[in-house]
């Protein structure tokens, strides 16, 4: 590999990137065991069994014992891995399989420790990110505001190679600030609520917060919702990693340090294209490069060292 | 990245193994969790938060703020009714096709008044009318309509001592082992004007499926709290000695103490 290093992720932010990867994993997989105890949601506020609008269960059809997933008015079999399990000891009925909770057996009060426990970890290093990143300006940097909405489409055609230069302006492109910004202050705070709003203690004088929700029922199937669009934004985000640089990216979320372009040192101050540029864009090759400094020190722009430490 | 702009095969082969990795790793992690959660110090470090949630939930309700109520029309068509089977013993039997005779409320302990109370003691004493939500700790609720004797009705007539903490609630009815239920609330939760001792479910004597003839609600916590078959209360300074000492049938085996998340 060539190029320089930048220093690209603070301590700080790689801390808390990873105290949040650990207490997400957690808590996706405590909340499937607790969702295993109960494995259908409702809308409203009670939960009439025959009301169920997703169920996984397990049903006994002539002696084979079958896992079905139902949604609405369509149902699947999912034998093996959702309604029922296959063990050394036959096929059993279990919701989620044990390999996706925490503890990896039936034990909901188990769960339950391990997804409040690790709930006041997700909020409280949530809390001091934020609080970080609003002091270092980074926060600034990727939140989207309007002046961003119009660069969407640009930028989705430029994904599309349906157009040659990003629209990008700054370290984060518009789809980027999107994505984090809809996660961070509109997701976060809903699966909190929602979960609050579950809570008998909190029912108690905060009659709203089910409520808001359409219901404790609802608020249920709101957490278990926002859970998988959870999921799907850290699959994304594990696919970009992977994607652009798995080695170097890992580098630098660990050790800080991360790889840019010797040869091509910065890619915003690009000499003004004329409109028809040469004909062969690669565009897959710039994707990248505007990201580099995504932590640029405060004082000098970016903090370049020569390339001394290349493997 | 430009002197290498992955092709298709090799993000294939790339998603593949990130793919086999992840599987593994949550394979790897299960038996990782298993084995921690195994583990009593580890254990300790998770019921740390306990505590935490309790001052936290409480801090930010206040006192007798109510929880909510609803209409008749929200009442649900069908309650489930968890826990262990009824006691079906000749004496509770008999006693319950009768009207029960012979059932007494035993309310003792540190208390300066012990009483022994009948059913219609109970129901001679001022009562609250509630149509409120259960929420089990399994994840669903179900709403109904409870009639029953306020437990600061109770306090008022006993009058507790200065140093009683808790009230704790023993149950008629066993686990298959035969362990009887039991449950105990603070008096956070005692003193809450939601928290009744009900007799009536629905309009109709409570039935014997929901703890005939009387159970507690608390519309603070989880359904695990609402004892069902109550015979005997007992107002004490610590819940160290009762059980295994963690406060409850379901606490004993793991459970929160304090079920208002």
């Amino acid at each position: 590999m060539m190029g320089s290093l930048v220093y690209r992720h603070k301590r700080v932010t790689r801390i808390t990137h990873w105290v949040n990867a650990l207490a997400l994993l957690i808590l996706f997989m405590s909340g499937l065991q607790i969702f295993n105890a109960y494995p259908a949601l409702h809308w409203g506020h009670k939960a009439e069994p025959d009301e169920a609008f997703f169920s996984i269960y397990a049903s006994d059809e002539t002696g084979v014992i079958k896992g079905y997933t139902q949604l609405f008015g369509w149902r699947v079999e999912t034998t093996g891995f959702l309604g029922v399990q296959e063990s050394d000891l036959g096929p059993f009925p279990r919701a989620f399989p044990s390999w996706l909770t925490i503890p990896g057996y039936f034990w909901l009060a188990g769960g339950r420790r391990w997804h409040f426990f690790f709930a006041w970890i997700f909020v409280l290093n949530g809390l001091l990110y934020f609080a970080y990143s609003l002091a270092r300006g980074h926060l600034r940097q990727y939140f989207f505001t309007p002046r961003d909405t119009r660069r969407l489409l640009p930028m989705v055609l430029y994904y599309l190679r349906l157009r040659r230069e990003s629209p990008q302006e700054g370290d984060y492109n518009p789809l980027q600030k999107l994505a984090y910004t809809g996660v961070f202050f509109f997701f976060t705070p809903l699966i909190i609520l929602s979960g609050f709003a579950m809570s008998p203690q909190l029912n108690v004088a905060f009659n709203w917060l089910p409520a808001m929700f359409g219901g404790r029922q609802s608020a249920r199937a709101f957490h278990f919702i926002l859970t998988f669009l959870f999921f799907l934004f850290t699959f994304g985000h594990i696919i970009m990693v992977a994607t652009t640089g798995i080695i170097n990216n890992m580098r630098s979320m660990v050790t800080g340090w991360y790889a840019v372009k010797a040869t091509s040192p910065e890619p915003e101050p690009a000499p003004p294209q004329p409109e028809a540029a040469p004909p062969e864009p690669a565009p897959e090759a710039t994707e990248t490069i505007p990201e580099a400094k995504i932590e640029a020190a405060p004082s000098s722009p970016q903090r370049e060292e020569p390339s001394h430490e290349e493997k | 990245m430009k002197k290498n702009s992955p092709g298709i095969s090799r993000r294939k082969i790339l998603l593949g193994a990130l793919n086999g990795t992840g599987l593994l790793l949550l394979s790897g992690c299960e038996n990782i969790f298993n084995r921690l959660h195994q583990n009593q110090s580890m254990l300790t470090v998770l019921e740390s938060v306990e505590g935490l949630n309790r001052r936290f939930l409480r801090l930010l309700t206040g006192r007798n703020k109510l929880a909510q109520e609803f209409s008749e029309k929200d009442i649900s068509r069908y309650f489930k009714p968890n826990g262990n089977p009824p006691p079906f013993t000749m004496e509770y039997v008999l006693d319950a096709t009768n009207g029960w005779p012979f059932w007494r409320l035993q309310v003792a302990g540190m208390v300066k008044q012990p009483v022994d109370l009948s059913l219609q003691d109970l129901r001679a004493m001022p009562a609250r009318t509630q149509i409120t939500r259960h929420d089990c700790v399994e994840g669903w609720s179900a709403i109904a309509k409870w009639k029953g004797v306020p437990l600061t009705e109770i306090s008022r007539r006993v009058e507790p001592e200065a140093s009683a903490r808790y009230v704790v609630f023993y149950c008629m009815d066993t686990d298959a082992r035969g362990s009887h239920y039991y449950e105990s609330v603070d008096l956070h939760d005692a003193n809450h004007p939601q928290t009744i001792l009900a007799y009536e479910m629905n309009d109709q004597p409570l039935p014997i499926e929901h703890g005939a003839p009387l159970r507690l609600r608390v519309e603070t916590q989880l359904g695990y709290k609402m004892a069902k078959y109550i015979h005997r209360i007992e107002y004490v300074a610590s819940v160290k000695e009762i059980g295994s000492g963690r406060g409850g049938y379901w606490e004993d085996q793991g459970y929160e103490w304090y079920a208002g998340i």
